[in-house]
């Protein structure tokens, strides 16, 4: 073992252990469980309210008696084939001392979408709003019971349905496995990789960084703080990922294996299949995490080692989400464009690298491509953290030496005169 | 020899050394030549620019201009491990027990944990630190505290060891220990720069000083050269002071009477033509002090001179060239 990556794993083992064996990492352990609950109060806050907003609205329909069960049957017939269920249907008898369709559309008390009246062959349709779904879908409905009449009565219909149970995974399918990638590599990266931008806090407030910067490398002090963060990530994701497999185990002993069988569509969605198959798509994901995490990590590690107190870190901590959101953007899109030009921009740009090129695994059988990639991003990485270690030693240690400007712009200078020379004398 | 290394004649070699903030000249030319297995001294007031040459000389932070060899003329990044550093701003991590945070700091110096963990057991039962080996560092005094990193930067014996203003909030009972810590690394063979700003220490420790005062080193020589910088101090009551126009006439130019006795200054090979006057001039003895200034009084004489923008430089390149 080199010095250098000796001292790496010494700060790294410190690291590790300061974080881990402090109580406030239980919570930190335990943070997505609020998460969760977060998001399920709030998936069923909204559910209910779309379930109640769903069962207020209606689309009327004011017609003869004679024409009443033409239109529920025709109802019955086509609102199972919407894409969207309509609204419910209330069907009013016409009157003389009915309201008018105006008035009908303004009662209180519910949301009416639509109001149809008049004859079927010439209806009226009042809507909320103009185009609407429910408008089309009670011309629609006019249309049908006059098409029924004028057919007379037909044979019932009798489809054959056939699924495609081994037909391959589709194109839409792989997408969303990519997409489903790129969100998980991101909100890991979100929670885990965030915490390296107050890393170096502790040893600027406590002084311990003099220590440090007499002793090793300081390219091996910010990659044994990252390699901590990252064993804190693993122990993170290991945990969670036991507990969800043991989660799953005893899920199974509880669920009647005939019920699960009947259900058609969990059963689809588990015999969706990666293009470069689940192992390698797995084992890609992950490694695509770990260069992810590294290489925020590190822009974060140096842009947060240039903080001088925790009132800038915690200011640094906005554009830092919103740059994380941002690479999530470019990947989420790249991962809905396989091949496009913005997923080839995608997967070149090393912060938003590791996430695109997960969601090609997804869509694209190429593998070779992906050791490409990965060597990519640890050249990004290893040349992050160089140019974080001398912004640190010019801004923070106020050690200027090979960081200047106009030093680089004299060897630049230099080293064209050199050529110019050179050149000369060839000709 | 230190060990089965053969080193050089001088375990730091600063040339040079210069160092801008800004626009402000913190350190302006310094050298300096640390003999191997010597105990060396950079004494300067506040603000001199000690700290920033010791920083400069490690390759914590790098010169405008000079250069630093270190331990057999290598760079200081190639021999970390040799070195043991206590910087000015003491630094450790609170939540870390003592015995952990010395192997730590063995650790980053190439020591293995374990015998970090050892060593730090035995170094701290010896300076009486016994009952704090598995003591959070933030349950500790600031003199504990500052102990442990002391033994730290030196657990895994190296060959160089800088410590910045090492004796600054240690009572005196450290103090003492730590004296004699330093004294037994420089038996071993080690080599110790230190800097200070108590005169006591370095005039106790010290082979060789350096003063640096207003960004740039004034002096170089052993503790007895500065001293030699002042006059010797005499204080002389005759017994017959009946006539002091007759006593004046054998005293040198310049000597003050307070009270019955004469005060004058005079260099160090006046000491026997003086007595010799004294004696041949029959107006007796019953009084005679000759002293030699102290470390504090040559080193306040170099800073005083350098504030008043008194150009030293010949004075001191002449004793500098007398001990060299």
């Amino acid at each position: 073992m080199t010095p250098f990556i000796r001292s790496m794993f010494v700060v790294a083992r410190r690291d590790f252990l300061a974080i881990v064996a402090t109580p406030t990492f239980l919570l930190f352990l335990l943070a997505p469980l609020f998460m969760v609950g977060m998001g399920l109060a709030g998936g069923m806050g909204a559910s209910q309210l779309a379930d109640s907003a769903r069962g207020a609205g209606r689309i009327v329909v004011v017609a003869d008696a004679a024409d009443v069960e033409a239109l529920r049957s025709a109802d019955a017939r086509l609102r199972g084939a919407m894409g969207r269920e309509p609204a419910a249907l209330d069907i009013r008898i016409a009157s003389p001392a009915a309201a008018d369709p105006v008035t009908i559309a303004r009662e209180k008390g519910s949301d009416t979408y639509a109001v149809m009246s008049g004859p079927l062959s010439a209806p009226r349709i009042v809507e909320r709003e103009q185009g609407s779904s429910s408008g089309r879908y009670l011309a629609l409905l006019a249309g049908d019971v006059q098409r029924a009449r004028a057919a007379g009565p037909l044979p019932p219909v009798s489809p054959r349905f056939e699924s495609l149970s081994n037909g391959g995974t589709s194109i839409a399918v792989q997408q969303s496995l990519g997409f489903g990638a790129v969100f998980i590599i991101f909100l890991l990266t979100l929670l885990l990789a965030g915490q390296t931008v107050s890393s170096l806090a502790e040893e600027k407030g406590n002084k311990v960084i003099e220590i440090l910067a007499a002793a090793v490398p300081l390219e091996s002090v910010f990659l044994g703080k990252l390699l901590g963060m990252l064993g804190v990530a693993m122990l993170f994701i290991a945990f969670w990922v036991i507990l969800a497999m043991g989660g799953g185990m005893v899920a199974a002993t509880q669920v009647d294996p005939a019920a699960l069988a009947a259900a058609g569509k969990p059963a689809a969605t588990l015999a969706a299949t990666p293009a470069t198959g689940w192992p390698f798509f797995l084992g890609i994901g992950f490694a695509y995490f770990i260069l992810s995490f590294l290489l925020l990590g590190a822009a974060f590690l140096g842009v947060g080692a240039q903080a001088a107190t925790v009132r800038e870190i915690q200011m640094l901590s906005l554009p830092i989400t919103i740059f994380q959101v941002g690479m999530f953007s470019l990947s989420a899109g790249a991962a809905s464009a396989p091949g496009s030009s913005l997923a080839r921009f995608a997967e070149v740009f090393p912060f938003s690298s590791p996430l695109a090129m997960a969601a090609r695994a997804a869509t694209d059988d190429a593998k070779a491509v992906h050791l490409l990639a990965l060597g990519w991003q640890a050249i990004w990485v290893a040349l992050v953290i160089w140019v974080s270690v001398r912004l640190f030693r010019s801004g923070v240690l106020s050690s200027g030496s090979g960081w200047k400007f106009w030093q680089r712009k004299r060897t630049i200078a230099a080293a064209a005169a050199a050529g110019e020379a050179v050149s000369s004398q060839l000709r | 020899m230190i060990g089965d290394r053969s080193l050089s004649d001088f375990s730091v070699e600063a040339n040079g050394l210069t160092k801008y903030f800004g626009n402000f000249k913190a350190v302006d030319q310094v050298s300096l030549a640390v003999p191997a297995g010597s105990i060396y001294g950079v004494l300067g007031p506040n603000g001199a620019g000690k700290t920033t040459s010791l920083r400069m000389t490690l390759g914590i932070i790098d010169p405008d201009e000079g250069t630093s060899r270190l331990l057999g003329g290598q760079r200081p990044q190639s021999v970390r491990n040799r070195i043991g550093y206590l910087p000015e701003e003491r630094g450790l991590y609170p939540g870390m027990k003592a015995r952990e945070a010395i192997a730590f700091m063995g650790a980053l110096r190439g020591l293995d944990w374990s015998e970090g963990r050892r060593r730090a057991a035995g170094f701290m039962t010896e300076l009486g630190l016994e009952r704090v080996i598995d003591e959070k560092i933030r349950k500790m005094s600031k003199g504990m505290a500052q102990m442990i990193q002391l033994i730290g930067s030196i657990v895994h014996a190296p060959d160089l060891i800088v410590l910045d203003e090492p004796f600054s909030g240690l009572d005196p009972v450290n103090q003492e220990r730590l004296e004699m810590l330093v004294r037994r690394e420089r038996d071993r063979g080690a080599t110790i720069l230190f800097s200070t700003h108590v005169m006591a220490h370095a005039e106790r420790l010290c082979d060789r000083i350096a003063i640096i005062a207003r960004s740039q080193r004034r002096f170089e020589g052993t503790v007895d050269d500065a001293r030699a910088l002042l006059p010797m101090q005499v204080r002389y009551t005759p017994r017959r002071a009946d006539d002091p126009a007759a006593v004046a006439a054998n005293l040198p130019a310049g000597a003050d009477l307070r009270g019955d006795a004469w005060h004058f200054a005079i260099q160090d090979g006046d000491v026997e033509p003086l007595l010799a006057r004294i004696t041949a001039s029959g107006h007796g003895v019953t009084g005679l002090s000759i002293s030699r200034p102290a470390l504090h009084d040559a080193f306040v004489h170099i800073v005083r001179q350098v504030d008043a923008g008194f150009d030293a430089n010949p004075a001191i390149d002449a004793v500098e060239e007398a001990s060299a």
